[in-house]
């Protein structure tokens, strides 16, 4: 692969950020806004620096200076709307092109950003010695709809009583949403922060705080953080809120910031943090790297966990009080994954998106190693299996994932993942599942890394980069220093190399540079004649997700005389393998039989094949490959092999495939794993479900009471009456976790008529009945939602006659004393509240599955309510989930739609990206279903959703293409009318070529184009393609390397008027939409001089006004483009005047810009109707025409160059 | 532990009688009540006879009543004080009884002239007022006789105060020896329990606005209606101050010999300091900051440092 093989890090910018200020004033939690301004300190690196690009979403810039001077500046941000609202255009793969493309254009890591500045002249002669530049920038946002969330209870009082707060957040680097900055990973400096907030509140932020300091009038202070360690702006973050504030009682540079109320919760909580930090250190053998640590609850937080420089923000749902158990283990975790994060994502951070997995990986291997030490080998097994079940099954059901992409030369073709409905070339376009998978590879492979390089290897390679990384942080004045705090995955390798000695080279080709995981299937014979094992290992490396695996592997037999390991060679063609046994087929001798562990343990041997000394064989019992294997073997084998395997991860592959041999001995087996108190809980909790699968299969067989009633009556059950449960006491974990699965596997049984046994539902309502906490230090709020859940899988359709409406008169017996139950919970959580309304969350699920079975009417209404803002967010999560199922049953549009107005409304992010989660997951229909649903109109409100409704949030954007890629797949969607014939000839997109209905709106109009300053340039191409003539313009615009998304949403055809041939080749090459596409331009066009700064200056702040213009009509909206905006500009390109460009700069007649929208409005139209008319035969009359406009356009655009009149622009939001 | 059933038969027998005395003092005014009030009553108007027999010594016609009134209570008053007196010098004297020397004493010391005593008595007008009528000695209502009422033991001195009445200290069961059969407490307390919940919950559905999952009959099975909270994860998240109370309250004496039972069958860990020590982490409402803040001024943390004052900006 052509990873970057180049030692140092080459900056994709002309200048060296070397110290941010960012000072946010003042912070209204009223109106939801802030103003503040940031100072950039930057060295330019190449003479001349005329233009400095920077990041800012949704940012209102009021004015920049550069050195105390103004400079004008152009805000343009291409993913607001992703294509032209206008466009009839509904294909995922044209829009997911074009959204690649509009991030690209602004991608940070390229070089480029939403906010260019252009440095004042007078500085240019300074560029010769390369000056400092101070680049300083006022700014406000206003309800931002990301980057930071408030929060805000509706009641009474000041903020500091409601509770109110404050705090930013966001997907990968979303840092641009909140402060124009250089959003970038691979960019850092050192930071001075400053926040004002009313004196009943705390502002937390990263770095150290040096002082508050009240203001002048004693109403506010200001809290004053530096961070001298070189930090990347998307490690920046801020909270405000009157938070309660907890020293670390162990380590005082730690605090720990919670919601009012919650101090106790937040004690108890943090209480163990001090041991996690030991573990780290320890390991690493190095100091946490900042001066100080800050945790920070607050509520509706977008993500569980978020980590940066030296704070963390976490859901405050994850504090818990001592009483509850299950909440426990899952808050250890949540701290020592943002840990983790903080040492590699936070202090070392990544050099670029393809380098990701390295940091996202060693955070997550480390944080497996102290899930390791605290939770113990069990549990760590457990979960490495666990995730590779995820991952295995991801990459089988969707395609591979890529942990290490490249990208050569940018080309389309080379897309490394043609399977997938999204780009992976940037964070901001992955779907969340796919990046969720990513994760849970990248730390897999560590691991990987690790069996092969040993434990103190890897962790030498870790303490090496944090040394280099702490050596190159305190280089105060030394940059270029800094880069050593930026890791990539050549430098990761290298070091790997250095210190290990080791070839690597192999596996990261295999498992990084290449996607998907192996599939092998194993089989094998016992030849007795030569006392050998012959095993067969076939791989399936066709299907999707799959690849091709050839190296050594290891395969564990067990046999009469012990355990043996033997390493076998996959190579090309062999797939059977001899393996020598060494014990004999002779059992008479009754001698213990050694385990690999080094026991000896008694064994019935009866069951076993009297020829044959195998017990068990494992494929791959490490995990050393990121593999599925189907392995067959005796049903024997598999009873021996889940007894006596003492490795957590064979238990549970036994009990897997037990489930296929439902006999009276895997039933044994079950049972006796079941009963065994040495064995791990989760084998015991999923061997309950695997002995109600076997006990349903074996129905009409079945011996004795119900499986596991008896077993349960032994362990809790009172020993003076069998029928009654003790008291609850968790004081055993185990036996707890136990207590909770038992009735719910037990609900899954089954008589003959294939209802639930009435026995065990009695069983499960005399649980409920005798349930007794009063005496327990614990809550049994978890066991009691269990119960419920137990209830629910009790359930089986109702016998409906007909089909009449539900009532209560025809409700079946058992159902009503479920339903009674349910009630009452349901009412006494009204009353008594329990932790994380974990009951609540049960009964609406137990109520769904009543209405889903058909007991009760089937109404969204109950859900409706629950689902609603105000409620607990796992409460009303559920309800959604029940909405989001009653949706698919009922394929209801009204209730369809009232989701996906919560989607665009809900205050809370989480919930809005878990309505979409959710819709994908169970889809009301799906691309290969027809349905009622699927209308029109939905699908353009999803479009317009994905388009411009989520431009705030790359996650909700990428879970809304993941729910039309869901709904209607890549292509147009079926239920759109079919386009008009003989429009689409379009030989160029092969995407089209697939489906000839995807573009129909194609190759009419000309220069129809609405979008913002991009789209100019999509016209400014199209008319230089029609007249086959040389334009300066659009030369200029790709000359400067503009982004060529512009390219490719050109011409849609609101007049639809029939095609003419030269509009079919315009079209073809208005589809040009990569870099190739332009550097055609580039050479066709090459002779022609032109200062291109200029030029986009032009074209761009035209843009700029015209979204400014937008802003002020219509501020609530800025994701929509306004009609107008563009259109001043559609004389521009076609007119092929040299001298434009000096033009457009001497120009300064100060015209009012007021009025610009509407005048050119009027005269785009008058002009496009020329054009097709006259296109070919008055070019001169059309250049003539275009000048003029150009004069209206170069006046506004003047208008703009102004700063101050920029500013009385904008004059109504700087009022606010 | 007190008898409940002699305390409260006891209160509802002095309730009935105050009853009737009430009714049959909103008629007379003064009409006696009780065989004490009675007492003290025929005492009074023995003395009120005395001042007006008096007066009319004195030579007095007549005499408002509020005055006699005023002079019967100087004369109690003046009597009462020499009894009290008297009494008191005589427990002085460690007796039990007043004697003569004992009265004249404090008499003396009242500035009475004891020797003017005879005279006046053997005077000759002197109006002979008839014996005050009998009243009963106001007897200490008979107590419910209560088991044998203890005699003292030998190394008491017979001089000393008599036991109290048995039923003050004795302990009467009258209760039902309890059920301590397991299985029918367990059962008993679970529908109990069941009762009050659903008793509570329909009264709350009832009393508030509901949700129905019938539309046919929407008070077949009804739910409280869900009402979004401004704050809802301080509910979900806090132990409710009142499933801390009634995890305690639920523990309260009548369960107890209950869960003994129970615990004796095979939940042999008792966990109740346990439950005592985390009520105590957890405060109810669990807001204890500044406790907390005075305790961590000794180390230094950033965000503990006091708030600084603006600097005085300089006059430009």
């Amino acid at each position: 692969m052509n990873r970057k093989k180049d030692k140092g890090f080459e900056s994709p910018r002309p200048f060296k950020l070397t110290h941010q200020v960012v000072c946010i004033n003042n912070i209204n939690f009223q109106r939801k806004s802030v103003i503040g301004f940031v100072e950039l300190t930057l060295f330019p690196t190449v003479v001349n620096l005329n233009r400095i690009k920077l990041n800012s979403k949704q940012c209102r810039i009021y004015r920049v200076r550069v050195n105390e001077l103004e400079a004008p500046f152009i805000y343009n941000d291409p993913t607001l709307e992703v294509c032209h609202h206008e466009s009839k255009q509904r294909n995922l793969n044209y829009f997911s092109s074009a959204y690649t493309a509009a991030v690209s254009a602004v991608d940070p890591d390229a070089g480029h950003g939403e906010l260019v500045i252009k440095v004042p002249s007078e500085l240019w002669k300074q560029g010769d010695d390369l000056k400092v530049l101070k680049v300083y920038i006022e700014f406000s946002l206003d309800q931002p709809k990301g980057g930071l969330h408030f929060v805000v209870p509706d009641v009474e009082g000041s903020m500091a009583e409601r509770g109110a707060h404050v705090f930013s957040f966001g997907y990968q680097n979303s840092t641009r949403f909140w402060f124009p900055c250089v959003d970038s990973y691979s960019e850092l400096c050192t930071w001075k922060l400053e926040f004002t907030v009313d004196a009943s509140m705390i502002a937390v932020s990263c770095g150290d705080l040096v002082e508050t300091i009240y203001t002048h009038d004693m109403r506010k202070k200001t809290f004053h953080y530096v961070l001298p360690i070189p930090t990347a702006a998307p490690n920046i973050s801020l909270s405000v809120g009157p938070f309660e504030i907890l020293v670390d009682p162990y380590m005082h540079e730690v605090t720990h910031f919670c919601l009012p109320q919650l101090l106790p919760l937040l004690k108890h909580s943090m209480s163990y943090l001090h041991e996690i930090f030991e573990f780290y250190e320890e390991i690493l053998t190095c100091r946490y790297p900042y001066a100080c640590f800050k945790t920070v609850f607050v509520d509706e937080a977008y993500v569980q966990v978020s980590s940066y420089a030296s704070m963390s923000i976490f859901s405050t749902n994850l504090l818990h009080s001592a009483m509850i158990i299950d909440q426990t283990p899952q808050t250890r975790r949540c701290l020592a994954q943002a840990l983790a994060q903080q040492f590699f994502g936070c202090f070392i951070s990544r050099m670029s998106w393809a380098d990701e997995w390295v940091l996202k990986g060693i955070s997550g291997y480390i944080y497996g190693l102290y899930l390791k030490k605290t939770f113990g080998v069990n549990e760590y097994r457990h979960w490495i299996k666990e995730e590779l079940d995820k991952i295995v099954d991801y990459e089988l059901r969707m395609g591979g994932v890529l942990l290490h992409p490249t990208f050569s030369g940018g080309k389309e073709k080379d897309n490394p993942t043609p399977h997938l409905h999204f780009s992976i070339k940037h964070p901001h376009t992955l779907s969340w599942d796919y990046y969720k998978m990513f994760l849970c590879k990248a730390h897999l492979v560590m691991r990987l890394i690790e069996n092969r390089i040993s434990m103190e290897f890897m962790l030498q390679v870790f303490n090496k980069l944090l040394s280099l990384a702490s050596t190159a942080s305190s280089q105060k004045y030394q940059s270029h220093m800094w880069s050593q705090m930026l890791l990539s995955t050549h430098a990761f390798l290298k070091s790997i190399s250095n210190v290990s000695g080791k070839d690597i080279g192999p596996l990261i080709k295999q498992w990084v540079d290449q996607s998907s995981v192996v599939k092998f299937f194993g089989s094998f014979a016992f030849n007795r004649k030569r006392n050998v094992l012959e095993l067969e290992i076939r791989q399936d490396y066709t299907s999707a997700g799959t690849q091709k695996y050839v190296g050594p592997i290891k395969v564990t037999v067990q046999e009469l005389d012990g355990s043996f390991n033997h390493t076998l060679q996959i190579e090309e063609n062999s797939l059977k393998h001899d393996i020598p046994c060494h014990s004999k087929s002779r059992r008479n001798k009754k001698k213990k039989i050694p385990l690999m562990n080094g026991e000896e343990v008694d064994m019935d041997l009866s069951a076993m094949d009297a020829d044959s000394p195998l017990l068990w064989i494992r494929i791959d019992p490490d995990m050393s490959i990121l593999r599925k294997v189907e392995f067959e073997q005796a049903d024997f084998m598999w009873q021996f092999q889940l007894r006596y395997e003492r490795d957590v991860v064979a238990q549970e592959e036994s009990i897997s495939a037990l489930e296929k041999f439902p006999t009276p001995a895997s039933r044994l087996a079950l049972t006796d794993i079941l009963e065994q108190e040495q064995c791990f809980y989760k084998v015991r909790m999923q061997a309950c479900f695997c002995l109600a699968t076997i006990a349903n299969a074996m129905v009409s067989t079945w011996q004795g009471p119900p499986a596991m009633k008896s077993l349960f009556t032994r362990m809790f059950c009172c020993k003076s009456c069998p029928n009654i449960v003790k008291t609850n006491n968790f004081i055993n974990f185990q036996s707890y976790f136990l207590l909770k699965t038992m009735p719910v596997a037990m609900a899954l049984l089954r008589d003959v008529q294939n209802l639930c046994p009435k026995d065990v539902l009695n069983f499960i309502l005399d649980l409920i009945k005798y349930n007794d906490n009063r005496k327990n230090k614990f809550s049994d709020n978890y066991y009691r939602a269990e119960l419920i859940e137990a209830l629910t899988n009790s359930l089986t359709p109702a016998i409906s006659i007909s089909n009449e409406v539900r009532t209560v008169d025809n409700l079946n017996g058992d159902v009503r004393l479920i339903l009674e139950e349910i009630t009452r919970f349901l009412n006494m959580e009204k009353l008594l509240p329990s932790f994380r309304n974990t009951i609540t969350v049960s009964c609406l699920k137990a109520v769904r599955q009543l209405q889903k079975n058909g007991h009760i009417p089937s109404d969204p209404s109950l859900f409706k309510s629950y689902a609603e803002y105000g409620h607990f967010v796992d409460v009303r999560v559920a309800a959604l989930e029940a909405l989001v199922d009653y949706t698919r049953v009922e394929r209801c549009a009204t209730e369809l739609q009232w989701l996906l107005v919560m989607v665009q409304n809900d205050p809370t992010h989480y919930v809005r990206h878990k309505i979409l989660g959710m819709l994908s997951k169970n889809p009301p229909f799906t691309k290969t279903s027809d349905s009622a649903l699927c209308n029109e109109a939905l699908v353009d409100q999803l479009w317009k959703l994905m388009n411009s409704g989520t431009s705030h949030d790359w996650r909700l954007r990428c879970d809304a293409v993941n729910l039309y890629y869901t709904l209607f797949g890549l292509t147009r969607p079926s239920c759109l009318p079919l386009p008009e014939l003989g429009l689409v000839l379009n030989l160029k997109e092969k995407k089209a070529v697939l489906n000839p209905t995807i573009k129909p709106e194609l190759g009419v109009g000309a220069g129809m184009d609405t979008a913002a300053s991009i789209g100019i340039h999509g016209v400014g191409m199209s008319f230089t393609a029609v007249d086959e003539e040389p334009d300066p313009i659009s030369l200029g615009v790709c000359g400067v390397g503009q982004p060529p998304q512009g390219l490719k949403r050109k011409a849609e055809t609101p007049l639809g008027s029939p095609p003419e041939p030269g509009q079919i080749l315009q079209q073809q090459d208005d589809d040009v939409r990569d870099v190739r596409g332009a550097g055609r331009y580039k050479i066709r066009f090459n002779t022609m001089e032109e200062e291109d700064i200029d030029m986009e200056t032009v074209h761009d702040s035209q843009a700029f006004i015209h979204q400014h213009l937008n802003l002020l009509e219509r501020p609530s909206t800025p994701g929509k483009e306004p009609l107008s905006v563009e259109q001043a500009m559609l004389s521009m390109p076609a007119t092929p005047v040299p001298s434009f460009s000096k033009e457009t700069t001497s120009s300064s007649s100060k015209h009012g810009g007021e009025h610009g929208g509407h005048h050119h409005h009027h005269h785009h139209h008058e002009h496009k109707k020329k054009k097709k008319k006259h296109k070919h035969k008055h070019k001169h009359k059309h250049k003539h025409e275009s000048k003029e406009k150009e004069r209206e356009r170069d006046n506004s655009h003047a208008y703009s160059n102004s700063p101050a009149s920029g500013r009385s622009l904008r004059s109504p939001s700087l009022s606010d | 532990m007190a008898d409940p059933a002699v305390a409260s038969g006891g209160s509802l027998h002095l309730g009935g009688r105050g009853g009737s005395g009430s009714g049959g003092g909103g008629s007379g005014g003064k009409a006696a009540t009780s065989p004490a009030e009675n007492y003290y009553l025929a005492r009074r108007r023995t003395l009120q006879v005395v001042v007006s027999a008096l007066l009319t010594e004195c030579g007095f016609e007549s005499a408002e009543k509020a005055a006699v009134e005023t002079l019967t209570e100087m004369m109690q008053s003046y009597i009462s004080e020499i009894g009290r007196c008297a009494k008191a010098y005589c427990e002085h004297t460690a007796r039990s009884l007043p004697t003569l020397p004992d009265t004249v004493v404090t008499l003396v010391e009242m500035g009475f002239n004891v020797d003017t005593l005879p005279v006046y008595a053997k005077r000759s007008q002197r109006m002979v007022i008839t014996a005050p009528p009998v009243t009963n000695q106001p007897a200490t209502p008979r107590a419910l006789s209560a088991g044998q009422k203890r005699t003292h033991p030998s190394h008491i001195p017979s001089h000393f105060p008599e036991f109290p009445d048995p039923h003050t200290y004795i302990k009467t069961p009258t209760f039902r020896e309890p059920v301590s059969d397991y299985q029918v407490v367990r059962e008993k307390a679970a529908s109990q329990r069941r009762d009050v919940e659903r008793a509570l919950t329909r009264f709350m559905a009832k009393t508030g606005e509901t949700q129905s999952l019938f539309k046919d009959d929407v008070t077949a099975f009804p739910l409280i209606a869900a009402r979004p909270t401004t704050i809802p994860y301080l509910s979900a998240l806090l132990p409710s101050e009142l499933e801390l109370q009634t995890l305690e309250e639920t523990d309260s004496s009548e369960q107890d010999d209950q869960t003994d039972s129970e615990n004796a069958t095979g939940n042999n860990i008792s966990d109740d300091p346990g439950a005592d020590k985390e009520n105590s982490m957890l405060p109810p409402g669990g807001v204890a900051p500044a406790a907390k803040a005075s305790e961590d001024n000794v180390i230094d943390n950033p965000y503990l440092r006091p708030v600084k004052k603006p600097k005085v900006r300089r006059k430009k």
